[in-house]
């Protein structure tokens, strides 16, 4: 990959890339989403816009699972409920700008919509193998086809719902987690992400004592930063 | 327009802005700058923290998949990735196919 130098090539790496483990992941992940829109009484269209405009997993099950319920406790809750679950993004957006190896910030505007676990993660491990003026056709190639696979399989998960059963299901909802865990597995190698991992996992509890809402950002933000301390202490990231 | 249109364009806006916020910020930083690493660590550890939840106690029809079930897909797809090169896709129907297979080995 390191020899890919064109904008087109990289581009066409990333949408292969997509279409592998993370297409499957995506799809099987989506595939689900697209039935539960279908079970909320809610229409295709919306699962698609849904899949596009919002493009986070966590957030999107939020919303079906309070349009579900009529909204019985307002849209203000479901909205930050789902904004609470998303707000990675930001952290992502941080981490993945600099290593575009782009200086113009109006030049990564395309790539902001793609800003999301799996492109981003994809983009971690694959960035240092791709020269780093070809990565953002990388991440453009890669994050346009896990946007069409993931609408397809909402599409398809809406019309199939009926067909679904709970079994089905399980194993749909279970590729989602098992993807990410190998995608994190991969890196464990390295001290940083490893320190990572470890401490987002033990942070994970507070999601115990911690409203549903809250509890995955706060164990991201505590384990991280622990794991960013930890770093600075051994003096290595 | 109904609850749910509003919910969707209210939180699609809210994550627009925080994908851009986040390049905003990170625009003038370099990539060994502390402030990357740190927000690296948190993305990570989200992710992690996300995984954990989702296999130890999950929402949905998941939950219904005995608990050992879901360990045991998840130990095969880590080790077959960690042993084949870190090849993803066949760690990952490795460990799906772990997960349905000991699921329909435990009685319910």
């Amino acid at each position: 990959m390191g020899s890919v130098t064109s904008s087109r090539s990289a581009a066409l790496f990333g949408a292969r890339d997509a279409v592998g483990a993370a297409g499957v992941a995506m799809a099987a992940t989506f595939l689900a989403f697209g039935a539960a829109v279908r079970e909320a009484g809610l229409p295709p269209g919306w699962a698609l816009v849904a899949c596009w405009a919002i493009y986070g997993m966590p957030g999107q099950l939020v919303l079906v699972q309070a349009a579900s319920t009529g909204f019985v406790s307002g849209i203000a809750p479901a909205v930050m409920g789902a904004i609470a679950v998303n707000a990675r993004f930001l952290p992502m957006a941080i981490a993945i700008t600099p290593l575009f190896g782009v200086t113009e910030r109006k030049r990564l505007i395309p790539a902001i919509p793609f800003i999301a676990v799996t492109p981003w993660a994809a983009a971690m491990r694959a960035f240092p193998e791709i020269a780093s003026s070809v990565r953002l056709s990388w991440f453009l190639g890669f994050g346009l086809t896990s946007w069409v696979v993931a609408g397809l399989a909402a599409l398809a998960g809406f019309y199939v719902a009926g067909m679904l059963d709970d079994h089905a299901r399980a194993a749909l909802l279970f590729v989602n987690p098992l993807y990410y865990a190998l995608l994190l597995a991969a890196d464990v190698n390295k001290p940083a992400p490893r320190r990572a991992i470890l401490c987002g996992a033990a942070a994970a509890g507070l999601t115990f004592i911690l409203p549903s809402s809250m509890g995955l950002l706060a164990a991201g933000i505590i384990g991280g930063t622990i794991a960013f301390l930890w770093g600075r202490k051994r003096g290595s990231r | 327009m109904e609850a749910a249109d509003i919910a969707l364009a209210l939180t699609a806006l809210a994550c627009l802005l925080l994908r851009s916020a986040g390049v905003w910020l990170a625009g003038g930083l370099g990539a060994d700058h502390p402030v990357i690493a740190w927000a690296t660590a948190i993305a990570q550890a989200t992710l992690a923290a996300f995984v954990m939840l989702a296999i130890i106690a999950p929402t949905g029809a998941l939950a219904d998949v005995p608990l050992a079930a879901r360990l045991f897909g998840l130990g095969v797809g880590v080790a077959v990735c960690l042993a084949f090169g870190r090849n993803l896709l066949p760690a990952l129907l490795a460990g799906l196919i772990a997960m349905l297979v000991l699921r329909s080995l435990i009685p319910s």
